[in-house]
């Protein structure tokens, strides 16, 4: 990468800003949308910005009959449990199947392994009468629960990392006379911080944007954000442009949480692909 | 480390809840939907052995033969996915200013959930949508379709969505791999006097092939478990139905729940074969943990 030629340079950002237009031009519509009154919703194309950018009309319609912000703590309370419980399972997981050998060992490591081959898709009519079975359906624990498998992405990402942590670490900890727990509790669980991380940045965009599992355990008393999202859109007697301003609503958690996160999200995904 | 009671003790008391977890939400179910799949279970009473005839309708009834085929549009949108976010990782990797206000914009899509997405594509379909409105403004008023009502449409139409969504995680890929690749190649390929273009065709191309065939086959195995914009969309309607719609139509409207465990079994076998050639590529690169 040393000399890119004016043309090539030239090329790039003609391509990069065509990217750009391709992946924002389909949202300003919506943007506009949400700012327009119901009249000129109707009277303007999509394309024209609207009147007034302060009216903020929709948004305190679509927050008050959304019931997004209990919607909003539902997915928080969800996502806050499951992952801590998804994280916490994994490193104990990818600790023991990296430090020691036992029987059973290669089973178990496969068990993880061939996950990858069964969808979530594929399964869910069998797992939904295991959850009505336990009678969780309808309720947040049946979402946490599935939630808090530990998955094979995570096993890796710990891996990964266990394998720069030294076992002459373990060992001396070993000889000083700390048992094992101990060992995975001070030694092993504070260096493996960056990797949970990593697995909560990919796992909570994956859960907060998930659709499909929230959507078939949980009725309209206890919801998350993306399916009140899908209440507001599914109702055809609310007018666009109030769901247009739910759904701008509905980006600026995931914004907010990415301007903080930029970094780890670009290098956490990369890192999680490498791995 | 040495095998001590202790050690022992740890091991399985570390390991239970998580293999329990696995087994019941995981193995046992595609377990019991190979054999329900043989059945006509109704979700109550005693599944009756039916055979093959779950299987038997999936692939002669003209109705879900449909469903696979509305795939096949998933799949074909790969194409040009992979290219786009290929050349943008190329152009990406690199230092020049702006490259992190073009990631921040780039990576957007892939941060929306599929009720956000499905939002702003109907407001892009629409009649009166985005995209009939460009078409008219840059004069092409001929070219102005009724996207989503059309038969022969909705389901190209719906599909390329695909291309905005996922993109970016197949750029994101194709970005780590080029990462990897050291910079003293591209040194060495500039004292030979190797030209840009060469450098993506000789070093680029070929240092991420095995990513490259990572994605091909992450494509196929998500357009077989499509669900969200179809669904959110189009509820299905106007013969968008795909394999995941109709096992949740039929596992629990229609309280079919033998037939969609023989759907469901049918996804998984496209799925293993995906999946099992994407992990053979990837065996290579695998690292020895034990």
């Amino acid at each position: 990468m040393l000399r890119e030629s004016k043309l090539y340079r030239v090329l790039r950002y003609v391509f990069l800003i065509a990217a750009c237009l391709f992946v924002i031009i389909p949202i300003i519509p919506l943007v506009f949308m949400a700012f327009k009154t119901g009249a000129e919703y109707s009277t303007t194309d999509v394309l024209t910005p609207p009147n007034n950018w302060f009216n903020t009309y929709n948004f305190r319609y679509a927050i008050r009959v959304g019931r997004l912000p209990q919607a909003l703590l539902n997915t928080a309370i969800i996502l806050g449990v499951s992952l801590s419980i998804q994280v916490l399972f994994t490193t104990m997981v990818s600790y023991v199947l990296h430090r020691f050998e036992f029987r059973g060992k290669k089973i178990i490591y496969g068990l993880f392994t061939l996950t990858m081959f069964i969808p979530v898709v594929t399964t869910q009519t069998v797992v939904f009468q295991i959850v009505y079975r336990l009678k969780l359906v309808n309720k947040m624990p049946s979402v946490i629960l599935l939630y808090s498998g530990v998955g094979i992405v995570g096993i890796y990402i710990m891996l990964n990392l266990l394998s720069s942590i030294s076992k002459e670490l373990d060992e001396s900890a070993l000889i000083d006379g700390a048992n094992y727990f101990r060992i995975y509790r001070s030694i092993i669980l504070p260096l493996l911080k960056p990797a949970c991380t990593t697995l909560v940045i990919l796992n909570g965009i994956a859960y907060y944007n998930d659709f499909y599992i929230p959507n078939l355990y949980l009725n309209k008393d206890v919801q998350t954000f993306t399916v009140a999202l899908y209440e507001f859109f599914g109702n055809m007697a609310t007018p666009f442009e109030i769901v247009s301003a739910a759904i701008l609503l509905g980006i600026v958690p995931i914004g907010i949480a990415y301007l903080f996160l930029q970094k780890y999200i670009f290098y956490g995904l990369s890192g999680a692909v490498k791995s | 480390m040495k095998k001590t009671k202790s050690s022992k003790i740890l091991i399985i008391t570390f390991l239970v809840i998580p293999v329990l977890h696995l087994l019941i939400f995981s193995y046992i179910p595609i377990i019991s939907n190979v054999y329900l799949s043989f059945t006509d279970y109704r979700g109550t009473g005693v599944p009756k052995w039916v055979g093959l005839r779950n299987y038997r309708r999936l692939l002669t009834d003209p109705q879900y033969i449909m469903i696979f085929k509305n795939c096949l549009w998933y799949m074909v949108v790969a194409i040009p996915q992979l290219i786009f976010a290929f050349v943008l990782a190329v152009f990406v990797n690199g230092k020049f200013r702006g490259l992190n206000l073009f990631k921040s914009i780039l990576i957007i899509p892939y941060l929306l959930n599929g009720v956000i997405v499905s939002t702003i594509f109907i407001i892009f379909f629409n009649n009166s949508g985005t995209l009939n409105t460009i078409l008219e403004a840059i004069g092409l008023t001929g070219l102005k379709r009724q996207w989503l009502q059309s038969l022969k449409l909705v389901n190209p139409s719906i599909a390329s969505i695909s291309i905005w969504r996922y993109y970016g995680m197949n750029f994101i890929m194709f970005f780590g791999g080029l990462q990897t690749v050291p910079a003293e190649l591209y040194e060495a390929a500039a004292v030979d006097g190797c030209s840009k273009w060469k450098e993506i065709r000789y070093i680029s191309i070929p240092s991420i092939r095995n990513i490259l065939f990572i994605n091909i086959l992450l494509s196929i195995s998500g357009s077989i478990q499509v669900f969200e914009i179809p669904y959110i969309m189009m509820n299905g309607s106007n013969g968008t139905v795909t394999p995941v719609i109709q096992i949740q139509q039929s596992a629990f409207s229609d309280n079919r729940v033998g037939f969609a465990a023989a759907l469901s079994i049918m996804v998984f076998i496209i799925v293993v074969i995906a999946v099992g050639l994407q992990s053979i590529v990837n065996k290579r690169g695998e690292e020895d943990f034990a």
